[in-house]
């Protein structure tokens, strides 16, 4: 079962801590007493993969049930964005996830504003989050290959009916083959008739 | 072909030639000059060159060795482990051939400021400058048939995983293929074999361990330049990055593309044959059109002959009576 636990986006310079920017989670699995310790950890995971993670490289940690994907895109910006997902997310949507993510923020939020986190408002990281917990469906390419392999089912679907389609059309030509000999016998019988019997 | 070494058979053929020939004087005096005229600095340069010389010469063979494991194709009998250490071992040989011909280079460059002896400090220093190329270059010859061999190594590997799949491959296996295929984390031997000429910073930000493989030709530096061609060369070996993950994908949604197109071709032959069919049909059934309706214009025609007949079988008949009853009024 594919879920997706929580999306952030980090600040990281190369040299110095990094701080958390924006952050968004899906808890809803555990129950309420666990829920704080649970934030707690996903943040300090986070935090401690970005900062071993180099600019500009991508990296997978698994930790028990948990895998955090990390980019660490460096630029002007030194932002990095972690996702934590359990074992079965495919790996890489949770990259492209994190790309677009990234080119979002960046977009959105100006950079004066990094250094002070707790005014940056980025709502669409929750849109993120919800949307993304069906890999499948949410990432473009994956959406593409199972129409693909939808229509292809429906291709083959039909081609079954028009093999079974072939056989009654063959059945018909058969059966049209008989009638037509028939309805000759008839005419010549009739003609016969009219030609050998003529009565006075 | 690997490297043979063939200095024992030299030093016979050298030791065969001065026993012929007549002249043993000259070899005395000929070994005192070599004894005194090279100082201690030249034999310096000359046994550092000779070192370098070596090295090369035994990690030839290792690479050998390496081409010949890489171009196995079995799908089971694969050795792996023995191919990484190799690989390691290789690299981290020409890594350090690449040092030690950099401090050679370095070493050259330090004799020629310390000012030499005017004619034949001249000839020393070209000599000294087209030895170093000249051991650049077989590096650079090693290192490149490195990299040809390491990309040998990736083809058969993904061959050999292709075959594999073909054994494995099921229709459920089928369905899942593309979010399976993003999920192929195996750490593989594959080596970015792209032998870009940059500089040694150029490292590929993909995933967490790659080394970058670069090639600059020795050939650059003519030998009379300066700091020329310096070459470094660094291996990458690479896992799975999001970028081949990605080019996979598409490469999947691409091929699923094609096989709809050949479905549609398929499904459009099998519908023209059908029509040829369909018009058989059509004719047979104007046939029968035709045949019924003739037949009945002949039934009508008989109809009607036969009811018209009935006025003259009447006048018949009547006349048959006619003479029935004239007969037996006679008689």
């Amino acid at each position: 079962m594919v879920k997706i636990y929580s999306i952030s986006v980090v600040l990281a310079p190369p040299s110095e801590s990094c701080t958390v920017l924006a952050t968004a989670s899906d808890l809803s699995q555990y129950s309420f007493y666990q829920k704080g310790s649970v934030a707690e950890f996903m943040s300090f995971f986070s935090r401690t993969v970005v900062d071993r993670t180099p600019q500009g490289q991508r990296q997978s940690v698994q930790e028990n049930n948990y895998t955090a994907h990390a980019y660490n895109r460096g630029g002007a910006e030194q932002l990095a964005a972690v996702i934590i997902t359990d074992k079965d997310y495919p790996v890489r949507p949770a990259f492209s996830l994190l790309t677009k993510v990234l080119d979002e923020f960046i977009a959105k939020i100006p950079q004066s504003s990094f250094l002070n986190p707790s005014s940056i408002s980025f709502p669409e990281i929750q849109i993120y989050v919800s949307k993304y917990q069906d890999p499948a469906q949410a990432d473009t390419i994956m959406r593409v290959q199972q129409e693909l392999d939808e229509t292809k089912i429906v291709l083959h679907k039909t081609i079954e009916s028009v093999l079974e389609r072939g056989e009654k059309l063959e059945n018909l030509v058969d059966r049209s083959n008989a009638l037509s000999a028939q309805s000759k016998m008839f005419y010549k019988t009739a003609k016969k008739q009219n030609d050998c019997c003529v009565v006075m | 072909m690997p490297v043979q070494d063939r200095t024992n058979e030299f030093m016979a053929c050298v030791d065969s030639i001065i026993s012929r020939s007549s002249i043993p004087s000259r070899r005395d005096a000929k070994q005192k000059l070599l004894q005194n005229g090279k100082s201690t600095t030249k034999s310096e340069f000359s046994r550092m060159a000779s070192g370098i010389g070596k090295d090369i010469s035994s990690t030839n063979i290792k690479l050998g060795k390496l081409s010949q494991l890489a171009k196995r194709k079995t799908l089971f009998d694969d050795r792996p482990v023995e191919i990484s250490e190799l690989t390691f071992i290789i690299k981290q040989d020409l890594a350090s051939l690449n040092k030690q011909i950099a401090t050679l280079q370095a070493y050259v460059k330090q004799k020629k400021a310390n000012g030499s002896k005017l004619e034949d400090g001249k000839q020393i220093d070209e000599h000294n400058k087209n030895v170093v190329t000249l051991l650049q270059s077989k590096l650079a010859d090693t290192s490149v048939a490195f990299q040809e061999v390491l990309e040998v190594r990736t083809q058969n590997m993904k061959e050999s995983k292709d075959r594999t799949e073909q054994f494995m491959y099921t229709t459920s296996s089928a369905a899942s293929q593309p979010p399976s295929s993003s999920v192929l984390f195996n750490p593989r031997g594959d080596p970015m074999g792209d032998g870009s000429p940059s500089r040694y910073d150029s490292k590929r930000h993909k995933n967490g361990d790659m080394l970058a493989l670069n090639l600059e030709a020795a050939e650059e530096g003519s030998g009379s330049q300066n700091g020329g061609a310096f070459m470094q060369m660094q291996m990458i070996e690479q896992q799975d990055s999001y970028i081949q993950s990605r080019s996979t994908a598409i490469e999947s949604i691409e091929s699923t593309i094609a096989e709809l197109g050949q479905i549609f071709m398929q499904l459009a032959n099998m519908v023209a044959e059908q029509g040829e069919t369909v018009q058989r049909i059509d004719a047979d059934s104007h046939d029968i059109a035709a045949n019924v309706s003739g037949a009945q214009r002949e039934l009508l025609k008989y109809y009607a002959s036969i009811s018209s007949n009935r006025w003259l079988m009447l006048k018949i008949f009547g006349v048959l009576i006619v003479c029935f009853l004239v007969f037996i009024l006679v008689s």
